[in-house]
């Protein structure tokens, strides 16, 4: 058993040398032959390092299901520096809405998706294949034999998350004014009893 | 009533009646019909510039409200029917645009937490991972998986682009001239020789322009429709591997034919 210095220093510097690539917990085990639970607590202790001094502007973030290293979200302003059209590259409302749909109610076809949103759908699902977002992920049963589509990881990536299931739960039904038929009755219960 | 209406602000007929909905401060559990139905026609009228293609949605639309509107000034005879007939009638006719107007609106809402996402994962960089492909073993290097498919292309060249958003070019570049694939697959070919018949695909990807990156990318996919190369995964980054196939490296790519 190695010491900890020693393991978080190998730990960050196969992350560095990863890149945008990341390295999954199995990968990172592999390369510094020691068991997977060590890598996990040597992560975890890494994190903190990064959060909790300051100067650091590096930290560490798991997206689509690998560890990489990021560069802090306090120090944008500078980074933005760089980028010469920052704003190029954001979804449209269409492909955005598009995306909400194929990402909760995969898989899915394009029909089930224009039935949702009430209107043809092909550019914004043309764009976001393009964009490796969404992929065919294998075809519905029946006549026409239609693509089902599915989320990748390059979705996981773009979005910052772990995995699918740290999706954002779907928004609530529209909150109702106590007019439930089933609801009716125990309000005007209540409010006889309370009467009385 | 005047009321400037952008087409572009909505994204169908479900959106702009989500709109009205909430601009008129209508109870969706209880809507108005002949309110609702001539503010949606108003706002039809008002957009001129429906493409044919779009008017036909917000059409039928139009007439899904009208076909409700008139479903509900039908009176109901009591004295006529039968109980069983009753069941049938006593359905609400707004009740499954209410329900198509409810799922639609959970998704508008998830779209805009996902937008939140994508601005707050925007403040974040990552890097490109380092090529440590020439300090590799041969045996390494063989370990590739044969099925890169399209959605890998497409995925390799998404972060590609992300990875060029950093590299802001240090000089001012002269308009080049229009390069065609069939130029472009020529040079890729000559690429591929001078390494030894394989380079890594980011390694493809020199250029800063975004018209040339493409172009690029049209040719990889143009040469593995032609079997002049062919694409490898890695294992241990996902980083994709260009290979010329045997035959092409004895020097026949000089008569290229335009590529249809």
């Amino acid at each position: 058993m190695m010491n900890t210095n020693n393991l978080l220093s190998r730990i960050e510097a196969l992350l560095f040398v990863a890149g945008d690539e990341g390295m999954t917990v199995k990968q990172l085990a592999q390369y510094i032959e020691v068991e997977p639970m060590d890598i996990e607590a040597g992560l975890s202790e890494l994190l903190s390092h990064y959060n909790e001094e300051e100067m650091r502007g590096i930290t560490l973030k798991q997206l689509a299901g690998t560890y990489q290293l990021t560069t802090k979200p306090e120090i944008t302003d500078t980074l933005k520096k760089l980028i010469e059209n920052p704003t190029n590259q954001v979804l449209t409302a269409a492909s955005l809405e598009v995306l909400a749909i194929i990402a909760y109610k995969q898989p899915i076809t394009r029909a089930e998706v224009e039935d949702l949103r009430g209107v043809k759908s092909e550019r914004p699902i043309a764009t976001l294949v393009s964009r490796a977002l969404v992929q065919e992920v294998g075809r519905a049963e029946g006549t026409g034999r239609a693509i089902l589509y599915g989320t990748t990881k390059e979705f996981l990536n773009y979005f910052g998350l772990k995995n699918i299931k740290e999706l954002p739960p779907l928004p609530e039904e529209v909150d109702q004014e106590d007019d439930q038929p089933t609801d009716l009755f125990l309000t005007k219960f209540q409010e006889t009893f309370n009467q009385n | 009533m005047s009321y400037e209406v952008k087409l572009d602000a909505f994204s169908g007929p479900l959106d702009l009646l989500l709109h009205l909905i909430h601009r008129l401060e209508i109870d969706i559990y209880d809507i108005p019909m002949a309110e609702l139905t001539e503010q949606y026609i108003d706002h039809i009228h008002a957009m001129q510039t429906l493409e044919l293609n779009e008017a036909s949605e917000y059409l039928v639309m139009a007439a899904t409200l009208l076909a409700i509107k008139s479903r509900m000034l039908i009176p109901i005879n009591e004295n006529e029917i039968d109980a069983e007939e009753l069941e049938i009638d006593e359905v609400d006719p707004r009740e499954e645009l209410v329900a198509r107007l409810i799922e639609y609106k959970k998704y508008k809402e998830a779209a805009v937490q996902l937008q939140e996402l994508e601005t707050e994962r925007g403040q974040v960089f990552t890097k490109a991972p380092a090529d440590l492909s020439e300090f590799m073993p041969e045996e390494q290097l063989a370990l590739f998986d044969q099925n890169v498919n399209v959605y890998d292309m497409l995925s390799a060249f998404q972060k590609l682009m992300r990875r060029k958003q950093l590299k802001k070019p240090l000089s001012t570049r002269i308009a080049r001239q229009e390069i065609s694939v069939k130029e472009q697959m020529r040079s890729v070919v000559s690429i591929l020789k001078n390494a030894g018949g394989r380079v890594m695909f980011s390694q493809l990807f020199e250029a800063e322009d975004k018209p040339m990156l493409v172009l690029t990318f049209l040719t990889l996919l143009e040469l593995m429709k032609r079997q002049v190369i062919f694409v490898e995964q890695q294992n241990n980054f996902d980083d994709l591997s260009v290979l010329l196939t045997k035959e092409e490296i004895n020097d026949e790519y000089e008569q290229l034919t335009e590529p249809n």
